[in-house]
């Protein structure tokens, strides 16, 4: 049986991509890394289950995270989609700038084999760009970061350092919180 | 005038003798059978075995259905809602608390409690407490169950007040209720030339195992018609038809029932909804034998040819197809084979094949958690797509699924879409 193609287009990291024929069952992971040569997006269960292929794709409610193993292109045609090459910024001379959630977790030491990272950081994202639209009680943030990254698996065990960078970024960062963010920070440094 | 208001009178007066005349037939409990046992005389090693039969009645009877406590713990301290048209029903604390439980009930307490619905000093249970399934309970087996309850550890947790529309909060209306639709308790016997173990499993269905509870159809006022098995939505789900010749349409076979009873998981589908705690308390503690007698008393002898993937019926929605592949096909495979353990196969899948889309739409939208089954049986978690799809895309999946798996060319709408999830969240508000 021929196999069957869709023109697929969309805009990935900023960038306009496509319109291309594509296999209309192609998993977004391939279509990352064996088509667009963006080899970050780890592939690892897929089955969706351990979201290290977590990918961000932009909707009308703000953007969401989607695993990108299980997640097939006729899904993100015509979307815009983020993957973790698109995340640092830029500074004046074109050289890569780690996100603050990067950042946080460099400073943290949180990953070590770094395989589900990417997964990691984009998930983080999602939740600090949700904030920033729907901030939400200090005391809260703790429960938010654990709902954000439970289902991001990470098999050297990183977990509570990924969670403790997470949260020094959120509570740090004026708007993402709804209530004095530096005297929580201070509490629960004290608590610590 | 006059005249009407004399014709008015005569009604009123006729009406108040013949509901009088209802509530004296439904009130209370009829005769009962004498004990078949004398807990006192038993010795340690008499009474540890008729505690163990009684573990089984509990499991068969699926106890735990509806008494498991939802905060863990117990099975039988009481909590889970149970939602009805008529308000929402509380499961009891039926551990040995005395001051909670059924602590100071005696053996007959309990057999006219589960065979005839008459809780101790005559207050009439709900009929969400199975007893016209029951009625047929053997003697034998109610005290068993008496002996396996007591000797289980009381939990001091009061029960919650069950949140009754009115006038069902009245509970001397159901006398009314059960003068007509209460059958007699009346233990279980196999018919005549009934081979034992059809009667087994006729027993094991119909009596102890109550499944025509959720998969009887309900008249209006909600009691099970003579339609014994032939499906009904409750609770938010399609509890399909078990008929014989519907099983096999299917696809289903007596071996991959007992499949379904024992892991959990067969080539037809998983337990879902309220299966799942069935199969937890239940199904998947039951003796092979039993579970032989069940399967092969609800095939009823009927051929049955297996799962087998249906034709594509009709042209299949191209919006549905995109969106399988998008959101289902990197599990469930671009040829619905699904991956063992993980995620079922949807070519040989019932869900899809049900007239009624609401099962398709409820998973679709609420996904699965990750459970382990029975028996080292597992599914991972099916993720939830209930705010990425609106109503007419979820009718565009929906619609494919049917034609190309389900043998259902009818399109499934947005306005049947919007309707289906309406009733799945009236059910879930409950819980």
């Amino acid at each position: 049986m021929a196999i069957q193609k869709i023109s697929f287009s969309a805009t990935i990291n900023g960038q306009k991509v496509g319109p291309m024929d594509l296999p209309e069952d192609l998993m977004a992971v391939e279509l990352l890394q064996e088509y667009l040569n963006l080899t970050g997006t780890r592939l690892t269960c897929g089955q969706g289950v351990c979201r290290a292929c977590t990918i961000i794709v932009e909707g009308e409610n703000g953007p969401r995270t989607v695993p990108a193993c299980i997640t097939g292109i006729s899904w993100l045609n015509g979307r815009s989609i983020r993957t973790i090459e698109g995340i640092a910024g830029k500074d004046g001379d074109g050289k890569p700038v780690p996100s603050a959630v990067q950042q946080a977790f460099l400073e943290h030491f949180a990953f070590q084999c770094s395989y589900c990272t990417p997964g990691f950081v984009n998930a983080g994202t999602v939740l600090v760009e949700t904030l920033e639209r729907a901030p939400i009680p200090a005391a809260q943030v703790e429960a938010r970061i654990l709902d954000a990254l439970d289902a991001n698996i990470c098999r050297c065990t990183g977990y509570v350092r990924y969670y403790q960078a997470l949260r020094d970024v959120i509570l740090n960062t004026p708007g993402l919180t709804t209530d004095d963010a530096q005297e929580t920070a201070l509490n629960t440094a004290e608590k610590a | 005038m006059i005249r009407f208001l004399r014709i008015l009178c005569l009604l009123v007066i006729l009406g108040l003798v013949a509901a009088g005349l209802l509530m004296w037939k439904g009130w209370g409990a009829g005769d009962i059978p004498a004990a078949t046992v004398d807990l006192a005389s038993l010795d340690d090693s008499q009474r540890a075995d008729l505690v163990t039969r009684g573990e089984a009645v509990a499991r068969a009877g699926d106890c735990a259905a509806c008494h498991a406590d939802p905060g863990g713990g117990s099975d039988l301290a009481g909590g889970l809602p149970m939602v009805t048209p008529m308000g929402t029903i509380y499961g009891t604390n039926i551990s040995p608390s005395a001051d909670h439980g059924i602590g100071g009930w005696s053996a007959d307490d309990l057999y006219r409690a589960v065979a005839w619905g008459v809780a101790p000093g005559g207050r009439n249970l709900y009929p969400a407490m199975p007893y016209v399934s029951y009625h047929a309970i053997t003697r034998e087996d109610s005290d068993a169950l008496y002996a396996w309850l007591m000797a289980q550890p009381p939990v001091e947790k009061p029960n919650r007040a069950n949140s009754m529309i009115p006038p069902f909060n009245f509970r001397f209306g159901i006398s009314m209720w059960n003068a007509l639709f209460r059958p007699d308790a009346e233990p279980f016997q196999p018919a005549a030339e009934e081979a034992p173990q059809d009667a087994r499993g006729r027993y094991l269905v119909d009596v102890l195992g109550h499944c025509g509870e959720c998969h009887t159809p309900r008249n209006a006022a909600y009691a099970m018609t003579d339609d014994h098995l032939a499906g009904n939505v409750i609770e938010g789900a399609l509890a399909p038809d078990l008929r014989g010749a519907a099983l096999a349409e299917r696809g289903w076979t007596e071996s991959d029932l007992d499949q379904f009873f024992h892991r959990g998981v067969a080539p037809q589908g998983v337990m879902t909804f309220r299966m799942f705690p069935v199969l937890a308390h239940s199904t998947s503690h039951l003796s092979d034998d039993d579970i032989a007698a069940m399967s092969g008393y609800l095939l009823a002898g009927q051929d049955a040819p297996g799962p087998k993937p249906r034709d594509l019926a009709g042209n299949p929605d191209e919006s549905g197809h995109q969106l399988y592949l998008g959101l289902c096909a990197g599990c469930h495979g671009t040829d619905g084979r699904g991956q063992p353990h993980s995620s079922v196969p949807l070519d040989t899948n019932t869900t899809a094949m049900f007239a009624d889309p609401i099962n398709l739409i409820r998973i679709i939208g609420h996904g699965i958690e990750e459970r382990n089954l029975a028996q080292g049986e597992r599914m991972q978690t099916m993720p939830a797509f209930d705010d990425q799809l609106s109503d007419a895309e979820m009718g565009h999946l929906a619609t494919y699924l049917r034609q190309r798996w389900g043998g259902q060319p009818e399109a499934v709408s947005a306005a049947a879409v919007s309707d289906a999830r309406d009733t799945i969240r009236q059910a879930e508000a409950a819980h």
